[in-house]
């Protein structure tokens, strides 16, 4: 206690009040004096005044304070550090003042802010293995490779004696230890029927499950099982989530452990990333798959033009195998194809332009037919044999030059046949009706010149001559207006179906004005077609409704346009027998005697021709006695 | 100056009897020749012919359209070619009333262009008018033929 003289009451009354712990040495390393917090700090005893500091504190020989204290003392300069103390299992932060006579030591506990800076450390180095470790995963190591990775990455990361990762079949709902690392050979055999409640446990919640102590957990009875095998404590964490799961990866100690939300949160991203590979891997898996199963080849490459993806059907075509491409210039396996370049200036057109292009080659007389479909860093690119279709097309084209070739040939005939139907028409015309003149004028002249030796009857059989030359002229007339219609080059018009109607009944009236027949047509028809032609449609039926209501009492004649914008002209004359409503449009065909209705029965052939060649339709509706009516349409004209 | 005359060019006997017959029907009493093709028409009428023998150039020139040897058309053609014939009338007498030749005939010049019915009734009324009216009515142009029945 004398030590305690050489300071002053008011000074040791200072000393005792300072948070700080502080205790002095004389120049024999013996402790001269030590506050009560520094007591404290070092769970001192109180005699320890006048000992020797390495006797009251054995611990601390040969560590960074005995060293320091000692070069303060020598040089005679203070010293400052920070060290842990196995004396007091804290980490001190001490600065130590040497006089000639001792050394004057201050010092506090800095544990909490010592491991919180080693906190931030080992998350930081925890952070940048978890970098490199997702980095590895998304380049594209194999999912055996990154398995092993997630592995060590515990086994160094959390000092992890034991990693075991399950996978979980969904199908079977079972577990399967897929990778092991760290059990004793002993233990092996017991986790192959391993006991699964924590792991079925994180697979089902999603949550961590943290054992510091396998004994006192009751959801680790299964474990506390293991503990002959040295397993005292575990963290398990559920790789995937519980509606899709995929396993889980734990960790085992042989002895107890307390874990920090550092250490969960790590496991937790470890197994995060684990699951972002598997999904990666198991959607290329399908995504390959459905690339396998298309028929075409497919190559995919990157901005570069690298290769990125090849099914093995374009492998094929290239010749090599898949894993042997990829990672490779796309134009190296294109030349043997690509002698024009054309195919490189496509896949290039298609990323400048980012729009699909579609380009055909020929191969050793097959053909190819390549779509490149650009994407936000490349280009997909799907070939198939188009040999077929090409085959195909291409006899479909020599058909139609074949066919084009036969229409003109036929076109030449027609028109051949056209200019042979003219001159035969003109010789009808000219020729057959010299004839017909000279038999006509020469009856006249015999009944003229030699009638007197003939008698009534010889007369009358001259008549009949006459009549039937008249009747075959007439026949030859009507059949060369048939030819003109088919011939004529219609050019359209607006046509005033009105007007020309009203002017057909006025030549009608004109030429038999003793006959009484009530017409009526509707007003504002109008019709787009060549005016001459549908003149003679007019002629032509509102003739036969004249001719037709001649022995009919009160003789009616009605145009107009229905409400489905088909043109009639109906009467109420002799009509016809619906059954022969096909025969009506026939030339030649005529459904009434001559001695009753004169007539060619070319008018009504002539009248369907011209419709037909204005691309209207026509019909006919009628009953024997009473009344026909003829509908046609035309194309239509706006008022 | 020989009497003037109508010069009838057609092949056909028969429209050639029942022409003439029509003439005498219609009392027209003016001398008639005929000839049988359009060759014997273009050697009749051009380059002073011999055939015509001194005789004066026709009055009124009837002419049918198909012609052996040169056709009717081509005849007409000549005709309004020729100085000396180009101002003697010529009525188209034929069978045809096909459009072409109706444009071409009246293309060519001619006066007139009536079709023959096959009616000797309507024929010989035809024969009548066209008698009538160039025969008759009609002033020739001077130089051709005169005028009288």
């Amino acid at each position: 206690m004398a030590d305690t003289s050489v300071l002053r009451p008011d000074l040791s009354l200072v000393l005792e009040r300072i948070t700080d712990g502080f205790f002095a040495l004389d120049g024999e390393w013996n402790i001269a004096y030590m506050n009560a917090e520094a007591r404290k700090l070092l769970h001192a005893v109180d005699d320890c005044l006048g000992q020797s500091w390495l006797t009251a504190f054995p611990k601390a020989r040969g560590t960074l304070f005995e060293r320091e204290y000692g070069r303060a003392m020598r040089d005679q300069q203070p010293v400052q550090f920070v060290e842990y103390s196995k004396t007091a299992n804290a980490w001190f932060e001490v600065k130590a003042y040497p006089s000639p006579d001792g050394l004057s030591v201050y010092f506090r506990d800095v544990s909490s802010r010592i491991e919180a800076q080693r906190e931030i450390e080992r998350n930081a180095r925890r952070q940048q293995a978890l970098i490199d470790f997702g980095r590895g995963a998304l380049g594209g190591v194999s999912l055996h490779q990154l398995f092993l990775d997630a592995m060590d990455l515990l086994r160094e990361v959390l000092e992890a004696p034991i990693v075991e990762i399950h996978e979980y079949d969904r199908e079977s709902e079972r577990f399967t230890v897929r990778y092991v690392s760290g059990w004793p050979p002993y233990a092996m055999l017991k986790t192959v029927e391993p006991l699964l409640a924590h792991v079925a446990y994180v697979v089902r919640t999603g949550e961590p499950f943290v054992c510091p102590d396998v004994r006192i957990d009751s959801r680790a009875r299964s474990l506390a099982q293991l503990a002959k095998t040295d397993v005292l404590s575990c963290l398990t964490v559920p790789i995937g989530t519980p509606l899709e799961p995929i396993g889980a990866i734990s960790i085992y100690f042989p002895h107890t452990r307390t874990y920090s939300v550092g250490d969960v949160r790590f496991m937790q991203s470890v197994a995060q990333t684990v699951a972002e590979s598997v999904n990666a891997f198991e959607s290329n898996r399908r995504m390959a798959q459905v690339l396998e199963s298309i028929r075409d080849a497919f190559v995919a490459v990157d901005r570069n033009l690298v290769i990125t993806y090849v099914n093995s059907q374009m492998a094929r075509y290239f010749d090599v195998k898949p894993e042997d491409v990829v990672g490779k210039p796309i134009e190296q396996y294109m030349k043997m194809f690509d002698v024009t370049g054309m195919a490189l200036r496509s896949f290039k057109e298609a990323l400048a332009h980012e729009r699909p292009v579609t380009y055909d080659q020929e191969l050793n007389g097959r053909w190819y037919e390549t779509r490149l479909y650009p994407f936000s860093n490349g280009v997909a690119a799907y070939t198939r044999d188009v040999t077929r279709r090409r085959t195909e097309e291409q006899r479909i084209l020599e058909l139609n030059e074949q066919l084009e070739r036969r229409v003109q040939e036929r076109t030449k005939q027609l028109e051949v046949a056209n200019k042979e139907l003219e001159s035969f028409s003109y010789s009808v015309s000219h020729d057959l009706r010299a004839p017909l003149r000279a038999i006509d004028g020469f009856s006249q002249a015999l009944s003229e010149d030699y009638g007197a030796s003939l008698d009534e009857r010889g007369q009358n059989y001259l008549q009949r001559v006459r009549k039937a030359a008249q009747r075959m002229a007439d026949l030859i007339d009507a059949l060369l207006r048939l030819a003109k219609v088919a011939r004529a080059t219609i050019t359209m018009s607006r046509v005033d179906v009105t007007a020309a109607a009203l002017t057909v009944i006025g030549e009608l009236r004109a030429a038999e004005p003793e006959r009484q027949v009530e017409t009526v047509v509707a007003p504002g028809m109008w019709a787009v077609g060549e005016p001459h032609l549908v003149e003679v449609v007019l002629q032509n039926l509102i003739g036969n409704a004249w001719k037709f209501t001649r022995h009919t009492a009160a003789p009616r004649i009605e145009v107009g346009r229905n409400g489905e914008g088909e043109f009639y002209v109906r009467d109420n004359g002799a009509g016809f027998d619906m059954a022969y409503v096909n025969k009506l449009f026939g030339a030649f065909q005529r459904l009434h005697s001559t001695d009753d209705y004169e007539g060619t029965g070319i008018g009504l052939a002539t009248v369907a021709r011209i419709v037909h060649r204005h691309g209207g339709s026509i019909r006919a509706e009628g009953a024997l006695e009473r009344g026909a009516s003829f509908y046609f349409t035309l194309p239509s004209a706006k008022e | 100056m020989s009497k003037p005359y109508i010069l009838l060019v057609e092949d056909n006997p028969d429209d050639v009897e029942l022409t003439q017959r029509a003439f005498a029907k219609n009392h027209i009493a003016n001398d008639v020749v005929v000839l049988r093709d359009g060759a014997e028409a273009c050697d009749f009428l051009f380059d002073n012919s011999k055939a015509r023998n001194g005789r004066a150039l026709p009055q009124v020139i009837l002419l049918d359209l198909k012609l052996p040897k040169i056709s009717g058309l081509e005849v007409l053609e000549r005709i309004r070619a020729d100085a000396e014939t180009r101002l003697i009338p010529t009525v188209i007498l034929t069978s045809s009333k096909q459009e072409e030749d109706l444009l071409e005939g009246y293309r060519l010049g001619v006066n007139s262009y009536v079709r023959k019915p096959v009616d000797f009734n309507e024929f010989v009324e035809a024969v009548r008018q066209v008698g009538l009216y160039w025969l008759v009515l009609n002033e020739p142009p001077p130089g051709v033929g005169g005028g009288g029945m």
